[in-house]
């Protein structure tokens, strides 16, 4: 069974990385509602390789960022860029996936598509 | 978020410290990138136009580059020179399955200490990045470049603020698309290269002079 979890950026700042890998270890999927900063990504795959053993051979990451779509004024922009430096909240999304369970993230722009 | 900001902060003001105080024989050049890119070939290119001697070994299996490796190089391209500590440093990757080293032929017990080095040799590479003044973003131009390690690596030099030159490896091959490389990542300087037979390679050092 197949088990995801579905963190606001919010909560997943809060949360220490080893927590989240926990969860990985586990065989759960974790999906946040933004993408995360570089220097985030690298820590995780940093603590990721910390835990590397047999049974778990590490994690697969992706990430997409959303770009401000052609529709939204410059108004929306500027307050989308405000939000983002205030609350380091980029707009997009991040998978994480234990690399047993997720074969490959395959990424274009705007998508992700999950091979198990 | 504050405590983010502060760190950054600090990160930028140690920087540029350590960039006006830095004597010009520390200049430290690393090579990055995914796992078989070619970056030990590069290294072994570099050293040896240079020094006349390679760096380290080369191998179709992958994570062959475990630890750190650092070399000497006074590089003199149209009559500039430039002295630096070329760093090769293991592939960066977000898993390592040792079952993947038995398909090359490793015993277990082999495969399994190569994947306990390859995930020190993962770590050390990320730390090391703080340390160096030019990055060459070594990636395989026959592959798509289009994935997370790539985005990673690049992410983390900007926020850094350290330079770098992405080095579109394997033009020898007939896959190579370096077109696809500039239009995955615009913005960036991109310049194909094969480490293996040395095609383009003058053109590199002109750049790395240039950013330097």
């Amino acid at each position: 069974m197949l088990r995801i979890k579905f963190l606001p950026y919010e909560k997943a700042k809060k949360e220490d990385i080893k927590g989240m890998l926990n969860d990985l270890k586990s065989g759960m999927i974790i999906v946040i509602d933004a993408k995360l900063p570089a220097e985030e990504e690298a820590k995780i795959i940093e603590e990721t390789m910390k835990i590397v053993s047999e049974k778990f051979p590490g994690i697969e990451l992706s990430s997409i960022e959303i770009s401000h779509s052609k529709s939204e004024t410059t108004l929306d922009k500027i307050k989308e860029v405000i939000i983002e430096k205030l609350s380091g909240k980029k707009r997009g999304l991040t998978i994480i996936g234990p690399a047993k369970i997720i074969r490959k993230i395959e990424k274009n722009p705007e998508e992700l598509l999950l091979y198990t | 978020m504050v405590i983010r900001h502060i760190k950054r902060l600090k990160n930028r003001i140690s920087l540029i410290v350590r960039r006006i105080f830095k004597k010009k024989k520390d200049i430290k050049i690393g090579l990055y990138g995914p796992v078989n890119s070619g970056k030990t070939t590069l290294a072994n290119r570099i050293c040896l136009d240079w020094l006349g001697e390679e760096l380290g070994k080369v191998s179709n299996i992958p994570h062959e580059t475990r630890e750190i490796q650092m070399k000497k190089v006074d590089m003199k391209v149209n009559g500039k020179s430039l002295s630096f500590n070329l760093v090769d440093t293991p592939g960066i990757a977000t898993k390592i399955d040792f079952e993947n080293f038995l398909r090359y032929g490793l015993k277990r017990k082999e495969a399994k200490q190569r994947a306990k080095e390859a995930t020190r040799g993962v770590i050390e590479a990320i730390k090391w990045l703080d340390n160096m003044d030019l990055v060459l973003v070594v990636l395989d131009s026959t592959k798509n470049p289009v994935n997370q390690v790539n985005i990673t690596i690049l992410g983390n030099l900007d926020a850094r603020e350290i330079p770098l030159i992405i080095v579109a490896n394997k033009i020898d091959l007939k896959k190579s698309d370096v077109m696809r490389i500039r239009e995955a990542f615009p913005g960036y300087d991109v310049i194909g290269i094969s480490a293996k037979t040395g095609a383009m390679i003058n053109e590199l050092y002109k750049l790395i002079l240039k950013k330097l």
